[in-house]
């Protein structure tokens, strides 16, 4: 089968998927209820003649169906309704709040992604060795460190200790860091990033230097090396694309859960991004933010699965696509 | 192989050529767990130009390890404790890493056991050959792409040019150890080292294989250490043997002698292991084939003194204390063992 076709394909599964979780969100925020009711119940001067009328008004007393399609409808027109809460449109904030997370969260996996290599041929050529060793230890405790106390000690540190990092938003309210927005708001990614890069660093390095080993064993290592190549060929070229591999699969995951992953990130910096967004969305019933945010989560998740597939077909000859 | 024994050459070793390789004293020990293996215990042995050196032995002889060592390759837990690799007159385990880089591949190049896996799963064949004399030679894509279509025709790859494009896993095994062959004469080194070079294949590409090796040796008048535990291997193709036992050097003599007149008790005990296509192992005429009773030593504890003595038919008390000393008794003939006249030293 062509790599044409193959993509043709996989696209075609992935709009399926996305489709599949149109329905499942659509029958569980169903479920819950006539949003105007829970909404506008138990207010003083609000009588059953109002409820039904804003429901009409906003189109909520059809069939589920009925409801379902004009939703889907307006979604696949990437229109998501309005927000109850900000009364913004919600296609407008997902942009807005969707970047400022991409700012800390592409740097994050970036940077640890070129840390984590580094790190892990440091560790994997010097097998069993202090320095393996050291890495070893610290990447498990940084895996296994609870995401938000890292966040907490950083700013113990830089911020209350030391005063030199601003501990919490994307940029200041006033008087900007040298005068600066734009290395103001560098200033400010600082704290988030080095946490996400923390973190991503360390699980990738575990993958890594586990799999670098493991590649460094093989006869085509030994081979390469006998043919004269120098060192850092072997290492780099032969070895790491092949460690990289089974690799591939998390760095997807990493970079499709972005906005699912960000809430932690974001609540501890306080930072003005798509995942705090969701949570307030959750506890304040915003139902279009809800669901809008919800299908941009499972796009990107949906996206990064298909780009991971095409990835492994670009990177590894011998995977038979069909 | 065919188990008849047909000497590659039956002419006499000249002892006078100058050698291409001389290995002496030669140590490769594991520093395991347990404790220091000896693998690689003091082993000499010489290669003249354009011939073959058979090395035989059995498994955890050292063999392998050794031919390791003289591309300094061998792997950890494993180090080069001492002696000397004297290639073309340089010593190359006195070479810097970048030496050691500069002449691997291009003077001295080797060919893998199992082709399945000691080619590069991602990288296509064409560029994991080209890449080799790009390094070296500072060839152009082109320049060495063309030379890999040339070396792939040589070794019997039918198509080169489409080859060149294809991936390991889309050749057969004998098509793979093909491409290995071509990958170890991709800069016409002077030295090849076969590391069981047809062991992981099928009985009829392993005729081929070594009609193969056989014939491009002679083209390019190449010398060649062939590492096998395969004694039919080394008849066909090998000018000397060493045969090789618990990671010291037993006896090593040209083919013909070795086979005709073998010296040492282990080498002896070897050939008369091997089943023949004259002797009949069924019926009621039936022989059983004879075996070596016992097992290889442990190397993390060798047996003091010779290290064959514990399974040898013709010990004597002496074997058990001394070590024997590797004792020229023919020209081009050198045996180590008290028996046959060698020294020994206190061990």
């Amino acid at each position: 089968m062509g790599t044409a076709r193959y993509i043709t394909r996989r696209l075609i599964f992935a709009v399926c998927l996305i489709w599949g979780v149109s329905v499942i969100l659509f029958a569980m925020i169903n479920a819950i209820g006539n949003p105007i009711e829970i909404l506008l119940a138990e207010r003083p001067g609000i009588t059953d003649e109002i409820i039904e009328s804003v429901t009409k008004y906003y189109g909520l007393d059809g069939s589920v169906t009925d409801r379902y399609f004009t939703w889907l409808w307006a979604i696949v027109r990437l229109d998501f309704g309005t927000s109850i809460i900000y009364n913004l449109p919600v296609s407008e904030m997902l942009v807005i709040y969707g970047m400022e997370t991409l700012k800390i969260q592409i740097p994050g996996i970036v940077i640890a992604l070129f840390v984590s290599v580094m790190i892990s041929v440091l560790a994997a050529t010097r097998q069993y060795s202090k320095v393996d060793f050291g890495v070893i230890a610290g990447a498990m405790v940084g895996h296994s460190l609870p995401g938000f106390l890292l966040g907490i000690i950083l700013i113990l540190i830089f911020s209350y200790w030391l005063g030199i990092l601003p501990s919490y938003g994307a940029y200041s309210t006033r008087n900007p860091v040298m005068g600066s927005e734009v290395i103001d708001g560098l200033w400010h990614m600082v704290l988030p990033v080095s946490m996400l890069v923390f973190f991503n660093t360390a699980t990738l390095t575990l993958l890594l230097r586990s799999s670098l080993v493991d590649v460094l064993r093989q006869d085509f290592i030994t081979a390469a090396r006998a043919s004269g190549l120098p060192e850092r060929r072997v290492v780099f070229g032969h070895a790491l694309r092949n460690a990289f591999i089974p690799v591939l699969t998390y760095l997807g995951i990493l970079f499709g859960l972005m906005l699912g992953t960000a809430p932690v990130t974001e609540t501890v910096f306080t930072w003005p991004g798509l995942g705090a967004l969701y949570i307030m969305a959750i506890q304040q019933l915003d139902y279009p933010l809800i669901m809008g945010a919800t299908m941009i989560i499972t796009v990107m998740l949906v996206t990064a699965t298909l780009l991971t597939d095409i990835a492994y077909v670009v990177i590894d000859p011998r995977i038979r696509l069909g | 192989m065919p188990s008849t024994l047909v000497c590659a050459s039956d002419a006499p070793a000249m002892n006078t050529a100058d050698p291409l390789l001389e290995v002496r004293d030669l140590k490769v020990h594991f520093f395991t767990r347990d404790g220091v293996v000896r693998a690689v215990d003091g082993v000499d042995y010489s290669v003249n130009r354009a011939e073959t050196l058979g090395i035989v032995g059995e498994s955890g002889s050292g063999k392998t390890v050794s031919s390791l060592a003289m591309l300094r390759l061998v792997p950890p837990p494993a180090r080069t404790m001492g002696g000397q690799v004297l290639f073309e007159g340089e010593d190359l385990l006195a070479h810097t890493p970048k030496q050691m880089a500069a002449l691997r591949g291009r003077r001295i190049a080797m060919i893998f056991q199992n082709p399945a896996t000691s080619l590069n799963p991602i990288y296509s064949v064409g560029a994991q050959l080209s890449e080799i004399l790009m390094w070296h030679e500072k060839a152009s894509r082109r320049q060495a792409e063309e030379r890999v279509v040339e070396l792939l025709g040589l070794v019997g790859i039918s198509d080169p040019g489409a080859r060149l494009r294809q991936f390991p896993h889309e050749l057969s095994g004998g098509m793979k150890q093909r491409v290995g062959i071509a990958r170890a004469l991709m800069c016409n080194p002077s030295l090849v080292l076969a590391d069981e070079p047809t062991t992981a294949l099928d009985v009829t590409i392993q005729a081929q294989i070594l009609e193969l090796l056989a014939d491009l040796q002679a083209r390019f008048r190449m010398s060649m250490v062939l590492v096998t535990h395969d004694m039919g291997v080394v008849a066909r193709m090998a000018t000397r043997i060493t045969v090789m036992y618990a990671g010291r050097v037993c006896e090593t003599a040209d083919a013909g002698t070795i086979f005709s007149a073998p010296q040492h008790p282990y080498t002896r005990a070897l050939l008369d292991s091997m089943p023949r296509i004259d002797q009949s192992y069924s019926g009621s005429a039936r022989k059983t084939l004879p075996t070596i009773a016992g097992r290889p030593p442990n190397l993390l504890n060798p047996p003091p003194g010779c290290r064959f003595h514990d399974r040898c038919p013709e010990a004597m008390p002496e074997c058990r204390k001394m070590m024997p000393v590797e004792t020229t008794i023919a020209p081009g003939h050198s045996v180590s063992c008290l028996r046959r006249g060698s020294t020994g030293v206190a061990a």
